[in-house]
C-alpha cells in the first residue's frame, strides 16, 4: 500500500510552512524530500507521522507501531549506553528478550556500532550517534521508515553508511521518507520531492524532474545577466528560458540536479518579489 | 572589553527570567521581608476551662484573645484543643495556682505567651506542651522535611523533563506508541520514590540528632507527604512545560521555592505577619505541609484536627497535577486528520511473535 | 627578516604548514601535514571524521600548539595580532543567538576595532530581529559579513553550507569566489562533496595524515565502483550485501565501491541472477570510504 500526504498544508502563527504539498511512497523505495533550511521537510514529516496539525489535506499513514521514526535532533538519549537506548525502545515496542538482544546486535553491527555498545550516547560521534538513531528508528521493522535530516552536517563516510543502510531498509520493503539537504542523495533516491519554502519545487524520479526541466544553461566566465547566474567552480551557469536565447559563445551544458533546483528556486524568487 | 560590556548588557536585559531572578525577586523579597518578618506576636488564640472559667476570662490580659470557654471541662479537654490547634493556650481554672497549657509547637507564640504569663507571678502555673524546652529544631525539622520534598519535587523533577526537551528525544516519544501518561508517570516515578526515601532519611536523623518526637500517626504524616508530593511533583511538570532548558528550569523553580521558604510560617509566624502579606502563605503548599508536618510530629494530631491542610493539599494536587500533565500532554502533540492505513500483518507481528516466542 | 622553511621564501603563502603533527597523550590527530594557501586560492580541506581536520585548523589558527612541525599565518607564527587579519567562521556560526543582527555586527566590528559594515539587501529587512529567529540561510550570511567586516586577507570557513538551499549555496559560494578574486586565500572545509568542484585546489586527509591532494581525479585516485541494473534490484541488493560487498543504491541500480566487476559476477551467477554489470566512476566518498575501511584482506 502507498502512504501519502495530500495536499497538506500547515500553518504556524501568520507563517505557512507548507503550502499545498503532497508526498507519496511505496514499500521498497526511497523518497527523498530536498530543500534547505525552511523549505518545510521536518513540517512535512511531522505532518506524515501525524505530528502536525494540519490546516488543510489529509494523511494516510500506518498507526504508531508500523512507524520508524527518526528526528532531526539527535534521536538518542545521551545519558544511556547504545545497549540501554536500543533495549528501551526496544520495550517500548514490545520486544524483549532474545528477539530483542539478537536483533539489536544485528542491527548495530550493520551500523558498525558494535564494539562501541556500552558507550553512552552523548560520547558517539555526530554521525555514529545517527546511526544509532536509525537503529533505534529500525529496531521494529516497521514498514515506513520517516527518516529527518539523517545526513545534515555528518561526515561522508558516515552518510555512505546511513544511505546503505537506508537502502538494506528499502530492499528488505520498507518504505522510507528521507529529507536531505545534499542534492546527491536525492539523485540516489527512487523518487524525489523539492522544496522551497513550504512548496513543491519539482517531483518525481530523477529523470522525471530533469526531463521537466524548461530552458537551457549555459556554462561561461563571464556571464550575461548576473541575475540569473551562479556560480560552479571558477565558471559561471547561466539560465536561458529559452535554448534559442543561449548566446552562441557560451556553451551549452546539459542540466544536471543542481542547475534544476538552482533555476527553480530563482524563478520562484522572482516570481514572489513580481507578486509584492 | 568594552564591547564585551555591551553585549552582556544587551543579552542580559534579553533574559527576562535572570532579570526576573536578579531584580524582580530581590524586590520582591524585601518587600515581603518587611512586612512579613515579625517575631512578636500581638495576640494568640486562648481557651478558658474550669469551674472560673468566665472569671478569669474576663481578667485575662488583652493579649489573650479568649475564643473558647468551657467552664464544665477540664485539663482532658484542655489538651484536646491544643491537640487540635483550636487554641494556643489553655488555662485551666479550678485549681491553685491556675494551669496554663502552651502549644510549645507554636514557637513563636509560645514564647511570647511564657513571657505574659511569667509577669503574673504565682497566680499561674505554666506547662509547655509538645515542645517543652521550646527548641527551634523540633519545629524547623517537621517544616524542613517540606523543603526538601518541595526542592526534589520542582528543581530536580523539571530538569529531569526539560532534558527530553533539550535533546529531542520528546519528539521521538511522541512518534512512538507509548501514551502520554505512561511518559509522565514513567519519569515522575522514579522521583516519587527517592522523595519517599529523602524523606524517611531526614525525618529519622532529626529525631535521631535533635530529639525531634514523633507523636502521631506515621499513616497519617505518610498520607500528607504523598499529597503534598503530588502538588511539588505537579509543579515541577508544570515547570518543565514552561523552561527550554535546565537552566531555565532551575531558575523558575527558585522562584518558586524562595518565597515558599521565607512565607509558609516556617521562619515567621503566619499569625504575625501583617494581613496584606500574610494571604501569600496560605496560598502556598508547603505551609499546609507544614502544619501537617508539626502536628503529627509534635503534637500527635489527628487526620480530623488537621482536615483543613489535607482538604487544601488534595485539592491543589488535583488540579496542579492534572493541569501540568495536560499541558505537558499536549507537547507530545495530538494525531490529528489522520487516516490509518491498514497494514499487511506479516510485517509488524512477526518480530511481535518472535518476541512473545522468547 | 628571516624567511622560515615553511614559506620556503614565498612571503606571498598566507597559510602554511610544514610537517605539523599533533600527538595528543593516546593518539595522534594529525601526522606530517604540509600544505600552502596562496592569494586568490580556494582551498578544500575533506575528510572523514576524526581525520584530523579540526586540529590542523586550529593548530593553523594558532590556537593549538603543533608537536612537530612549524605552522605560519601571513608570513610568521599565528597569534593575536596576526589574526586580526584572518577572517573565521567556525561550525557553530559564532554569533550570539540572542542578540539582533545589528548588535552581532556591532559587537564583532568593535572587537576588531573596524568601521560596522553595511548591511545587504537581504538582511536588511532583519537587522533589528533575534539570530535565534533568523533562518539559517540567512544566519550564515550575516555570520560572513561579520567575518569579512575587517577586511582579512585570508578565510578559514569551517562547513559554511551546511543546511543550507542550494539557491542560497551558490550566493554563499559566490562571496567566496569574489574574496579570492580580491585576492584572499580561502581555506574551506566541506562535508558536501559536490562543492569539492568549486575548490581550485583539494586537500584529503584521512587518520590524521594527508592521503591526497590536487584535482578531484586526483583526490579520487584509483578507487572504483561497480554499477548492476537489473530489474530484481532488491534481490541483486540483498546477495551482495549477504557476500559483505559494501553495497548502495542509487536510484533503481545497486552500487558497489571497491569491487571487481567479475566477483560481482560471480556472486550474482551463484544466485541464479543475471544482470548488467558495468564500472562507473567512483565518488570522493567512496574513496574516503575505503580509506576508512583500511587495506582489504587478502
Amino acid at each position: 500500500m502507498t502512504y501519502a500526504v495530500r495536499c497538506a498544508s500547515v500553518r504556524f502563527g501568520d507563517t505557512l510552512a507548507l503550502d499545498n504539498v503532497s508526498l507519496q511512497v511505496e514499500p521498497g523505495a526511497v523518497l527523498a524530500v530536498v530543500g534547505g533550511d525552511g523549505a518545510g521537510k521536518t513540517t512535512l514529516l511531522r505532518a506524515l507521522v501525524g505530528q502536525a496539525q494540519l490546516a488543510t489535506g489529509e494523511v494516510d499513514a500506518p498507526p504508531a507501531e508500523a512507524i520508524g521514526y527518526m528526528p532531526a535532533t539527535a534521536g538518542s538519549w545521551s545519558s544511556l549506553s547504545v545497549a540501554q537506548n536500543m533495549d528501551f525502545v526496544g520495550g517500548i515496542y514490545g520486544l524483549s528478550g532474545n528477539a530483542l538482544t539478537s536483533r539489536r546486535d544485528e542491527l548495530l553491527d550493520r551500523a558498525s556500532l558494535g564494539s562501541s555498545i556500552d558507550q553512552l550516547a552523548s560520547a558517539l560521534s555526530g554521525g555514529m550517534r545517527r546511526k544509532l538513531g536509525f537503529s533505534l528508528a529500525m529496531l521494529h521493522d516497521p514498514p515506513l521508515l520517516v527518516l529527518d535530516e539523517p545526513s545534515t552536517g555528518i561526515d561522508p563516510v558516515s552518510r555512505i553508511d546511513l544511505w546503505r543502510m537506508v537502502s538494506e531498509a528499502a530492499a528488505a520493503g520498507a518504505a522510507v521518507v528521507m529529507s536531505t539537504t545534499y542534492l546527491d542523495e536525492a539523485e540516489r533516491a527512487a523518487h524525489l520531492l523539492v522544496l522551497d519554502g513550504g512548496r513543491t519545487l519539482a517531483s518525481g524520479t530523477l529523470a522525471d524532474v530533469l526531463d521537466s526541466f524548461d530552458g537551457a544553461i549555459s556554462t561561461t566566465a563571464r556571464p550575461r545577466r548576473r541575475a540569473w547566474a551562479w556560480r560552479r567552480g571558477r565558471e559561471y551557469h547561466e539560465y536561458w528560458p529559452t535554448t534559442a536565447g543561449v548566446p552562441i559563445d557560451a556553451a551549452a551544458v546539459t542540466p544536471d540536479l543542481e542547475d534544476v533546483v538552482v533555476t527553480l528556486s530563482m524563478l520562484k524568487r522572482h516570481e514572489s518579489e513580481l507578486a509584492s | 572589553m568594552r564591547a564585551m560590556i555591551v553585549k552582556e548588557f544587551r543579552e542580559l536585559r534579553r533574559d527576562r527570567r535572570t532579570l526576573a531572578l536578579l531584580i524582580a525577586m530581590p524586590l520582591l523579597l524585601l518587600v515581603i521581608f518587611g512586612y512579613a518578618a515579625n517575631f512578636h506576636v500581638d495576640s494568640v488564640q486562648a481557651a478558658v476551662v474550669g469551674p472560673q472559667a468566665t472569671q478569669v476570662a474576663a481578667r485575662l490580659p488583652s493579649f489573650f484573645d479568649v475564643t473558647v470557654t468551657q467552664p464544665s471541662e477540664g485539663q482532658t479537654n484542655a489538651e484536646q484543643l491544643l491537640q487540635d490547634r483550636t487554641v494556643n493556650v489553655a488555662i485551666v481554672t479550678g485549681r491553685a495556682p491556675v494551669l496554663a497549657l502552651v502549644d510549645g509547637s507554636n514557637l513563636f507564640a509560645a514564647q511570647s505567651i511564657v513571657s505574659v504569663l511569667n509577669k503574673e507571678g504565682n497566680t499561674v502555673s505554666t506547662r509547655i506542651l509538645y515542645n517543652p524546652e521550646l527548641k527551634t529544631s523540633w519545629v524547623m525539622v517537621p517544616a524542613i522535611i517540606g523543603i526538601i520534598l518541595t526542592f526534589i519535587g520542582t528543581i530536580v523533577t523539571s530538569i529531569g523533563l526539560v532534558r527530553e526537551r533539550e535533546t529531542g528525544t520528546l519528539e521521538q516519544l511522541a512518534v512512538m506508541p507509548i501514551k502520554p501518561s505512561a511518559v509522565i508517570l514513567g519519569k515522575i516515578s522514579p522521583y516519587f520514590l527517592v522523595a519517599a526515601f529523602d524523606m524517611t532519611i531526614i525525618t529519622g536523623l532529626g529525631m535521631l540528632l535533635f530529639g525531634v518526637p514523633f507523636n502521631g500517626n506515621a499513616f497519617v504524616f505518610m498520607l500528607g507527604a504523598a499529597l503534598f508530593l503530588f502538588v511539588v511533583l505537579g509543579l515541577g511538570v508544570f515547570i518543565s512545560t514552561v523552561s527550554h532548558t535546565a537552566g531555565q528550569a532551575i531558575q523558575t523553580a527558585v522562584m518558586f521555592l524562595l518565597p515558599q521558604i521565607l512565607l509558609s510560617g516556617m521562619i515567621f509566624p503566619l499569625d504575625s505577619m501583617a494581613a496584606g502579606v500574610r494571604w501569600i502563605g496560605y496560598l502556598l503548599p508547603l505551609t499546609y505541609f507544614t502544619m501537617i508536618s508539626q502536628g503529627v510530629m509534635l503534637r500527635g494530631a489527628s487526620l480530623a484536627s488537621l482536615w483543613l491542610p489535607f482538604l487544601v493539599l488534595t485539592v491543589m494536587a488535583a488540579v496542579v497535577f492534572f493541569g501540568a500533565t495536560l499541558r505537558f500532554r499536549r507537547d507530545l502533540a495530538p494525531r490529528r486528520r489522520h487516516s490509518t492505513v491498514a497494514v499487511e500483518p506479516a510485517t509488524v507481528s512477526s518480530v511481535h511473535q518472535a518476541g512473545n516466542g522468547a | 627578516m628571516t624567511t622560515t622553511s615553511a614559506s620556503e621564501g614565498n612571503p606571498t603563502t598566507l597559510l602554511a604548514a610544514d610537517r605539523v603533527g599533533r600527538k595528543f597523550k593516546d593518539f595522534t590527530a594529525v601526522d606530517d601535514v604540509t600544505l600552502r594557501v596562496g592569494p586568490g586560492e580556494v582551498v578544500g580541506l575533506l575528510g572523514a571524521n576524526g581525520a584530523g581536520k579540526t586540529t590542523l585548523i586550529r593548530m593553523l589558527l594558532g590556537l593549538l600548539a603543533t608537536t612537530v612541525g612549524e605552522v605560519e599565518l601571513l608570513g610568521g607564527p599565528p597569534d593575536r595580532q596576526l589574526r586580526r587579519r584572518l577572517g573565521y567562521v567556525p561550525q557553530g556560526l559564532g554569533l550570539y543567538r540572542d542578540l539582533t543582527v545589528a548588535e552581532n555586527l556591532a559587537f564583532s566590528a568593535q572587537a576588531y576595532e573596524t568601521a560596522v559594515p553595511e548591511l545587504p539587501e537581504s538582511l536588511r529587512p532583519v537587522a533589528d530581529r533575534l539570530i535565534a529567529d533568523l533562518p539559517l540561510g540567512l544566519q550564515r550570511q550575516l555570520a560572513f559579513l561579520s567575518a569579512l567586516a575587517h577586511s582579512p586577507e585570508v578565510l578559514v570557513l569551517d562547513e559554511p553550507t551546511s543546511g543550507v538551499d542550494a539557491l542560497a549555496r551558490a550566493a554563499l559560494w559566490d562571496t567566496i569566489h569574489e574574496q579570492a578574486e580580491a585576492g584572499v586565500g580561502v581555506l574551506v572545509t566541506t562535508h558536501n562533496m559536490a562543492e569539492a568542484e568549486q575548490c581550485d585546489r583539494l586537500l584529503l586527509m584521512s587518520h590524521a595524515r594527508l592521503v591526497a591532494q590536487g584535482s578531484q581525479t586526483d583526490i579520487i585516485g584509483s578507487t572504483t565502483a561497480i554499477a548492476i541494473r537489473t530489474n530484481d534490484w532488491a534481490r541483486a541488493f540483498a546477495v551482495l550485501n549477504q557476500a559483505g560487498q559494501p553495497v548502495m543504491l542509487s536510484g533503481r541500480d545497486v552500487r558497489v565501491a571497491d569491487a571487481d566487476a567479475d566477483q560481482v559476477r560471480a556472486v550474482l551467477a551463484d544466485a541464479g541472477m543475471s544482470a548488467e554489470v558495468f564500472g562507473v566512476p567512483a565518488t570522493i566518498e567512496e574513496r574516503m570510504m575505503v580509506l576508512a575501511r583500511g587495506p582489504k584482506a587478502p
